[in-house]
């Protein structure tokens, strides 16, 4: 935890570093101020006991020479331990040039039973004939606030089984410091959650928000297909460190049909006659979760041929139940023995189901008894020829 | 004078003597041999060609009759070949040689018909044809056994089954025309001659001709032969020509039954196939409804030409 907490701070100040030099160069030095001062941008400050903290400084030289600055820590209390740092490394004395200023850093480390009373730590910078000192005091607090804040902009959405529901949640780090948000939803059983970026496809499991700044994401749920209609919560927690944050959104899942179409019993294959009406067994099933109206049945068959439905639209159709409807089928007469495929579909208001049949054509038995016929003439031609021309 | 009694008296007597002379005879044994050896190399190269090329196949053992590997044409192709000859080579003497040896009328004046002569010496002829087949088709069953390993299933057996059953009508086919040809000619070298004539031309010389005579009937359009597509015309006169030779009508016969997924003989308009299932096997009653009108045309005329030469041998003068 506390090398977490070292880490983090040296995060935070180096990215405060840079943005400090480039105003301490920037700054045209008023020319009415002459000498040498110490400076920091927040001279009180509160630190946790059991961290280190690194406080910015820089040491200003308007209009003197270049000289030597011894530098010094006093005031430090027992067991504190208090370093400069100067390009990252300790020092013990700093040159700045005329009207410019040499970065420092002041790192404190603090134990954890430092007591709570408030301390003063004075740095300071002497020359032959200039000095300055600047005093910081330092602060304890058992608690620095991290405070988070999850808000969602539509927090309730309605759509079908099937719809992907997406709703947009805004992190807010109100805390000083940036941090690493992790979020999770807790959803109803079998229900898919997934956080993406507010405008990207990678999911993400946290997020790092810079202090004071906030971050959209996108939370994806997705519920089982066969879910009953209702309102169900998702609860989102959002946690950083010590910090978390709840909110909450809803689907309101309204009832869809969703058909299935097969032959009885699951059989897909038939059997017809070619040219002869045969009546093949269609079951319609509504497993969705809202009744099924007007249920129109059509069927993509091979040319020449004629499939009618009786009945030909099923007018509703509860969830859960199915009805049987007769496909008549009537190959073409040119149809070839053997195997042909037969789409038959049901539609009811853009739900759909469709199913291959395998029908086997069979030909006509007709010009088999010819054929039988012909022998049958040939034996009588026969039979004629031995009562005719029998003889001894 | 007219016949008293059964037509069918002596038929016994006569078709068990014939029998027992046809296997016993050299001649019978030379064209088994004949048979058996090619057929024998047939199925040889079948069996090596499966054995190497192991793909699923439900209708194994139908391959055998089926597969052809080069030069050696396929088991079923050598036996609409050879089984003319064979026919031929029993029937082309029944009649003229009992005339040439004067030994007509000593049989006729036993207590037996004419009629029962003539069918009786018929069915022997057929029925050793019969016994040589089945000899063959059990060999082949048995060597499918032994070199493939599959026991055969129902179905292919059934298959396996019309294939001897219309054989024996195809060779039928040969054998009442080798017996007409014995009873119109009294020479046996003539008959034989005219025999082996008819069968060449329907077996070789019938399928270059059919396509010619239907050109000459329905000339190619020229534009189905820019796409390089058969005139339909054409072509349903070419088989309708190509189906008077029995060898046709045998082997398209053979074609619906040993391959299970031929689901017509004829031509076939693309609006036919469209949502067909192709390779899916058909069963096997309905095989038999597609080789039928073939089978049929086997049969009839099998008992047309026993006819024709019926009536021709009850019109002869016996007494030489």
């Amino acid at each position: 935890m506390r090398a977490l907490d070292v880490a983090r701070l040296v995060v935070a100040f180096g990215l405060a570093v840079p943005l400090a030099i480039p105003s301490a160069h920037a700054a045209e030095p008023p020319r009415d101020i002459k000498g040498l001062y110490l400076m920091t941008d927040y001279p009180a400050v509160t630190i946790r006991p059991g961290t280190t903290s690194n406080i910015s400084l820089r040491l200003q030289n308007y209009d003197l020479g270049p000289q030597r600055y011894k530098l010094s820590v006093e005031g430090v209390p027992s067991g504190w331990t208090a370093t400069l740092l100067g390009g990252g490394q300790p020092v013990a004395a700093a040159m700045p040039a005329p009207d410019s200023s040499v970065p420092l850093q002041l790192r404190l480390d603090v134990p954890a039973n430092a007591s709570l009373a408030e301390q003063t730590v004075t740095v300071k910078a002497e020359g032959q004939g200039s000095e300055a000192t600047l005093p910081i005091v330092v602060a304890l607090a058992k608690e620095l606030p991290a405070k988070l804040t999850v808000t969602s902009k539509l927090p309730e959405l309605r759509g079908s089984p099937k719809s992907n529901f997406e709703y947009t949640l805004t992190i807010k780090n109100d805390s000083g410091r940036s941090l690493i948000a992790s979020f999770a939803a807790a959803a109803p059983q079998n229900f898919e959650t997934s956080f993406t970026e507010a405008y990207g496809t990678q999911e993400l499991s946290s997020i790092p928000i810079d202090a004071g700044q906030s971050k959209d994401i996108k939370l994806k749920v997705r519920p089982p297909s066969a879910i009953d209609a209702g309102h169900f919560p998702v609860k989102v927690t959002v946690n950083a460190e010590d910090a978390s944050a709840q909110t909450e959104v809803a689907l309101d899942v309204a009832g869809q049909p969703q058909l299935q179409l097969s032959g009885r019993d699951g059989l897909l294959s038939a059997r017809a006659v070619a040219a002869e009406q045969s009546a093949i067994p269609v079951v319609v099933t509504n497993s969705g979760t809202a009744p099924a109206d007007n249920i129109e049945l059509a069927a993509t068959a091979p040319s020449g041929w004629k499939v009618t439905f009786q009945p030909a639209k099923i007018e509703r159709l509860v969830p859960g139940k199915d009805t049987e409807v007769q496909a008549l089928v009537t190959p073409s007469d040119k149809s070839l023995a053997g195997d042909y495929q037969l789409a038959m579909r049901a539609t009811s208001r853009g739900e759909t189901a469709s199913s291959q049949f395998r029908v086997t054509v069979s030909t006509s038995t007709v010009w088999g008894m010819a054929g039988a016929g012909v022998i049958g003439v040939a034996l009588l031609l026969m039979l004629g020829a031995v009562a005719r021309f029998g003889r001894r | 004078m007219r016949r008293e009694g059964s037509a069918f008296q002596g038929v016994g007597a006569v078709f068990v003597k014939e029998l027992s002379d046809n296997i016993s005879s050299v001649r019978m044994l030379m064209l088994e041999l004949l048979i058996v050896l090619t057929a024998m190399a047939a199925l040889y190269e079948a069996i090596t060609a499966l054995r190497q090329n192991t793909a699923e196949d439900p209708f194994l053992l139908l391959r055998l009759f089926t597969v052809s590997q080069a030069p050696l044409p396929s088991f079923v192709a050598i036996l609409g070949f050879l089984i003319p000859l064979m026919a031929i080579g029993l029937g082309f003497d029944l009649i003229n040689s009992e005339h040439n040896r004067r030994t007509l009328s000593r049989i006729l004046a036993q207590p037996i018909y004419r009629d029962a002569l003539l069918l009786g010496k018929y069915l022997a002829g057929l029925a050793t044809i019969t016994i040589s087949l089945t000899a063959l088709w059990l060999l082949v069953i048995g060597l499918g056994l032994i070199f493939l390993g599959v026991p055969p299933g129902g179905e292919e057996i059934a298959r396996s089954l019309a294939f001897l059953v219309i054989a024996v009508f195809y060779a039928g086919v040969w054998l009442s025309l080798a017996m007409l040809l014995s009873i119109v000619f009294r020479s046996p070298a003539t008959a034989a001659l005219v025999a082996l004539g008819i069968w060449l031309f329907l077996t070789v010389l019938w399928p270059m001709l059919a396509p010619a005579i239907a050109q000459a009937i329905v000339p190619p359009d020229p534009r189905f032969a820019a796409l390089g597509l058969d005139t339909p015309g054409t072509a349903i006169w070419t088989q309708l020509l190509q189906r008077f030779s029995p060898n046709d009508l045998f082997g398209e016969a053979m074609l619906a039954v040993l391959s299970p997924t031929t689901r017509t003989l004829g031509p076939v308009f693309l609006d036919q196939i469209r949502g067909a299932v192709m390779g899916a096997p058909l069963p096997f009653g309905q095989s038999v409804m597609i080789a039928w009108p073939q089978t049929v045309g086997l049969i009839a005329c099998t008992i047309v030409l026993f006819v024709a030469g019926y009536v021709l041998f009850q019109r002869q003068e016996v007494r030489a």
